[in-house]
This record gives structure tokens, sequence and C-alpha cells, in this order.
């Protein structure tokens, strides 16, 4: 530790980012594309691009799941499992699924999901599989191809050290809030320092809120202790206690008929008369044990677990429910929670979080290439750089450039993939890691301008590919969703559109930097070429 | 429009505290502001912030806090822009964004 507050402020700050700069950029990265996970599943899935969002979807869920408990007693009798998923503003299919028979070693019965169009209660095309946005999702806190617990407990380091940082940086950088709007460029490491500045401060109440919630989302992983100690069969115990489940009815043996849902939904409409219906499930239809949960929307309340009712769906009696108000502790934990994941956000409040969550990558990447910067800027001209800052800026490289290069390749391999590719939703996954691991090793061999140039061309003509590769495969393009008023899939590629002119304007920045580097002197040449990123 | 007049009033908060600021002061009206000039801006600021925190929170609930951080983060990322890539623009820019707040105020009122 250096000798005095401010220095071991600005040590720590430096290092804590340092470490883990590259990850917490994964992190941010995919939790930012999260936010549109819904819309991003919607992309993936050509069978649902023409699916008007219902005028009237609220007054027509009594008759929908009415119509699916009808579909799944005669698709699904033998079934341990029902599942009626009903149409939301952001998914606007409707699914009737039952589970299929567990296969040797499956934990979890697999469903078989029919997706119907909830306007006209046609059958929808068959679904292309495919992880959607739910694989940004997961990425963004189990990481891939690793145990999602270990992963878990990576990422909820990688916070802790990011509200290190966060605190410390505040801390450091003490002219942020006087130099609040200032922003100087052409000026070498220094225009990197307050592109690191202005993206902290702008979203400074959004990356403390995002890293210290998401650290909430995991507490019970990272802090199991008073639950252990207070429940006989520690964490399950406390789960069983916070979660509503049937203990009335649960034991009973033998099979007997469900009564009509009819009388589960007046109970319902008569608790909640403007219920907005998730989901319904059923466990163990046409047994004694019969559950029926009923899952409504939180609507704008801060709460993360839906409300819920269960019922018994052989005598049709409410055997347990959610609480209607929250304990202190409950509600903080479902207030932070949902603050988190922004799932009931409005569409302005999400945008403003992607603005968040673009902050928040450019603060960490600016960061990472700074570092780099100062260490080149320091290297005296005839030495060598040293492991360390090559490490560096290859991850940088490798980072910054392979991760927006591996999405687009997630995205074209989802539109050129053949339908009936087995384990299709693996290889759009392999499509995106390989694309990486090429970046990676490309950053490997050179790090220079050059490499980014190449790298930034490359961007620029993948992000251009995927609005055309979709007009080209599917019915729909970029003119047709806006004619059609397809909101979620014309912004969907008019960004891809966006960010591909960005990354031609970084490919020309970075020649013309080059060019004016030939033009000047050698000694110039030299010195702006290790300024390079 | 509640959602536009909250914006509004959070962005003109930030056009009157970086005009506070002598160096943007300066950009703009070619001198220094008065030590009254900077308490008035500075007074506005303060209360026009005050009053987007506000409404964000009456109108939005739980979710209005958010709101207004999202509404913050935009601002600066606005104001940024117009101080630091298109000055000869502000003095416009400062008459839309009060325009803007008066015309959503007014709507609200007569609705």
């Amino acid at each position: 530790m250096k000798d005095s507050f401010f220095r071991s402020m600005t040590w720590l700050h430096t290092w804590v980012g340092l470490i883990v700069c590259w990850l917490l950029y994964l992190i941010f990265f995919a939790g930012t594309l999260s936010f549109f996970r819904d819309e991003i599943t919607l992309w993936n899935q050509p069978a649902i691009h023409n699916v008007q969002a219902q005028t009237q979807r609220i007054e027509a869920q009594k008759q929908q799941i009415i119509t699916g408990f009808d579909y799944l007693a005669s698709h699904g009798a033998n079934s341990s499992s029902w599942r009626i998923t009903l149409p939301e503003p952001r998914i606007p299919y409707l699914i009737y699924g039952y589970a299929k028979p567990k296969e040797p070693g499956q934990r979890r019965s697999k469903f078989e999901n029919t997706q119907l169009n909830p306007n006209t209660m046609q059958e929808l095309e068959p679904f292309v599989d495919t992880k959607g946005g739910n694989f940004f999702y997961r990425l963004h806190y189990d990481l891939h191809y690793m145990d999602a617990i270990t992963a878990r407990w990576i990422v909820c380091f990688a916070s802790f050290f990011m509200l290190i940082a966060i605190i410390s940086g505040v801390v450091i950088h003490k002219r942020i809030f006087k130099d609040m709007f200032s922003f100087r460029r052409n000026k070498g490491s220094r225009t990197w320092l307050d592109a690191h500045n202005l993206s902290s401060v702008l979203a400074l109440p959004f990356h403390l809120m995002i890293t210290y919630t998401g650290m909430i989302t995991l507490i019970f992983m990272l802090f199991p202790y008073p639950a252990q100690t207070s429940y006989d069969d520690g964490m399950r115990g406390f789960f069983n206690d916070v979660t509503p489940r049937n203990t009335m009815t649960d034991k009973a043996q033998g099979e007997l008929p469900m009564v009509p849902i009819q009388r589960i939904l007046d109970q319902v409409y008569t608790k909640w008369p403007h219920a907005d219906i998730t989901r319904v499930q059923v466990n163990q239809p046409n047994m004694a044990a019969s559950t029926i949960t009923v899952l409504v929307s939180a609507g704008k309340t801060l709460r993360d677990q839906a409300p819920r009712l269960i019922f018994s769906g052989a005598t049709g009696q409410m055997v347990a429910k959610t609480d209607d108000e929250l304990t202190s502790s409950k509600a903080l934990y479902e207030s932070l929670n949902s603050m988190h994941t922004g799932r009931l956000a409005t569409w302005l409040l999400r945008w403003l979080y992607v603005l968040g969550g673009i902050a928040g990558c450019v603060m960490i990447g600016s960061g990472c290439i700074m570092w780099a910067k100062r260490i080149r800027e320091r290297t005296k001209n005839n030495v060598k750089p040293s492991f360390g800052l090559k490490l560096v800026e290859g991850l940088n490289l490798a980072t910054i450039m392979g991760l927006p290069l591996a999405t687009c390749a997630f995205f074209i391999a989802n539109r050129l993939l053949s339908p009936t590719t087995a384990e299709r939703a693996d290889k759009e996954i392999l499509a995106f890691f390989l694309t990486w691991l090429a970046v990676a090793l490309l950053a490997l061999i050179k790090r220079d301008t050059l490499q980014w140039r190449v790298m930034a061309a490359i961007n620029a003509v993948a992000c251009l590919s995927v609005p055309v590769i979709n007009a080209l495969t599917t019915n729909g393009n970029i003119v047709s969703y806006l004619m059609h008023k397809q909101w979620a899939l014309f912004t969907f590629d008019a960004l891809f559109l966006l960010f591909s002119i960005l990354f031609f304007i970084q490919t020309e920045k970075l020649r013309t930097a080059k060019n004016n580097s030939k033009i000047i002197s050698p000694s110039q040449s030299n010195n702006l070429k290790r300024q390079k990123p | 429009m509640i959602d536009l007049l909250g914006f509004s009033l959070c962005l003109l908060s930030f056009n009157c505290f970086a005009l506070a600021k002598y160096n943007h002061f300066k950009d703009v009206f070619k001198k220094r502001p008065t030590e009254s000039q900077r308490k008035k801006l500075l007074l506005a600021a303060w209360i026009s912030i005050l009053l987007s925190l506000v409404l964000c929170i009456v109108t939005q609930g739980g979710y209005g806090t958010l709101l207004f951080c999202g509404f913050m983060s935009l601002s600066v990322l606005i104001i940024m822009v117009f101080y630091n890539f298109l000055v000869g623009y502000v003095k416009w820019f400062s008459v839309l964004n009060s325009v803007l707040v008066v015309l959503s105020g007014l709507f609200l009122a007569l609705n």
C-alpha cells in the first residue's frame, strides 16, 4: 500500500479495476443486451414476427385459459405438468405446454409446447431451436461452459471489485463533478480519461445501483448463514418458507378429476378484479394432489416474485397464496431484485437502463485502454514492452472488439443454420464463442492500430450483414417492419445499421490517424503509434 | 407528457448547472458570469432538478427514482454533447428546452 490515502485509493482503483475489467465488460455487455431479451428472442424466432399484440389482451385471457385446459386435457392427459403461458406486451404469443416423460439422467422434464397466435388461435409455424435473448441473460451471471454456481461466485467477486472501483474512483477523480460536462478531444490519454470520467459520472447512480443490486440478487448464495442457522434443513427450508406451497392436499393419493377451471378463475377475479394473468400451471393433473397455480403480473410495484394463488385441482379450494403485504425484509429484497432486472420497467425506463449499461461498457473499456496507453507512453522507444502490457493490450482488443463481433456471429448463425440442425441452439452459441476465440487469437499475434482498424472494419461489415441476412432469409426486412409498425424488429435492425456506421467511422478515424502519423515525421510517427489503443 | 415534463426539467437543471460554470458560460456568451448570475443559475438548477425528482416519484411510484436517474444520465450526455461539440447551438437549445418545459407544463395543467 502507498503512503497516503489518495495514493492508496489510486492504487486500489487501478488494480481492482484492471484485474476484473474484461470480465466486467462481458457482464455489462451481456446484461445490457438482457434488458431486451424478449425482443432478441422475438427476432430469433421468425415464426412470431407477424404476430400482432392483442388490443384486448387482458379481456381475452379467461377464454384463452379455458381453451388451453381443453387442449391440454386432450393432448397431455397423462402428463405430470401443464403450463399455459399467456401473451404479454413484449411476448405476443400464447403457449400451451405439457411435460414429456423424463428421460434417464434428466433432472427436469422437457415441455412439449404448442405456440398459438392469440388473435386467430391458429397454431404458429414450428419454432426454431434457439436460446434467443436468454443466452445473453444467462451469460450475464452464469457465464458459459462452466458450473453455474462457480460462475456466480466469480461474477459476485467481480461485482464486489466493481463496487470498490466505483467508490475509489469517485475519491480519486477529484474533478469528476467539476469537469462533469467537459470532454477534451484529440488529447491522447487525457481524452480517454475524460471519456472514462464522463461515462462514469453520467450514470453513476445507475452503476452503483446495478452493481449493488446485482450482488443482492445472489445474496443467499453469498451469505447463507442466517438461513442455515434458523432452519433445520438450511436453505431448502428457508425457500420453502418464503415460497407459497400446497401443504394441505399434497399428500392426497389416487386419481380425482379436476374441477372446471372457471371455478378457479372466478375466485381469482373475485380477489383481483383486474388481474393480468401471466401464467397458469397445473401439477399432477387429474390426481387428488393436483394443484393449479395462477400467476399474475405485479404491475408497477417493485416486486420480483409474481403474485400467485394456488388451488387444489381436485376441490377448487385455495391452498396457498403470496402475501398481499410483504414483510419489510422481503419487500426490500424484492424491490432491490426488481430494480436490477428492470423486469417491469416501461419502454422509456428500459431504454434508460440500456443507456446506463452502455455508459458502463464505455467506462470499463476506456479504463482498460487508458491503463495500456499510459504505460505505452511511459515506455521508452528502445525498451521492449512488458508481458503485462502486451497481455492487457491483447485482452482489450479481444474483449472490446471481439464481443460485438461474436454477437453478430450469434445472430447470423441464427439465420443461416438450418432449422433441422441437431442441437441448433448450442451451435448458435458455439458460433458466438468461436468468433470470440478467433479475435482473441488475432490479438495474441498483434495488437496495434492496424489490428484495431481491421477489427473495426470486420465489425462494421458483420453489423451490416445482420439486417441484410435477415432480409434475405425471412419474409420481412427493415422497411417492411417500419411499414407494418413492428417496432421491436425495426429497432433491432436499425441498431445494427447504426453500429455498422459507427464501426465504419471508427475504421476511418483509425486510418486517418495512421496516415497523419506517416505524413509528419518518423519520430512523431513513432510517438503516435505508441499512443494508439 | 408527464415524463416529458420530468425530463425537460432535468435537462433544464443540468443546462443551468453547466452555465453556472465560468468556462461554459464564457464559451456560450463570450464573457464571464457575474456572481449574481451564477447564484441565480444554481438556484434555478436546484429547483428544477428537485421538481423533476418529485414529478418522477409522484407519477411512477417505485420506479420513479430509477426513471429520474435515467433522466439525469441522458441529460448529462446531451448537455456534454452541446457544450463540447455544438457550442454555437447552446442558446437555441436552451430556448427550446425552456419552451418544452412551459409547453409540457401547460398541457398537463390544462388537461
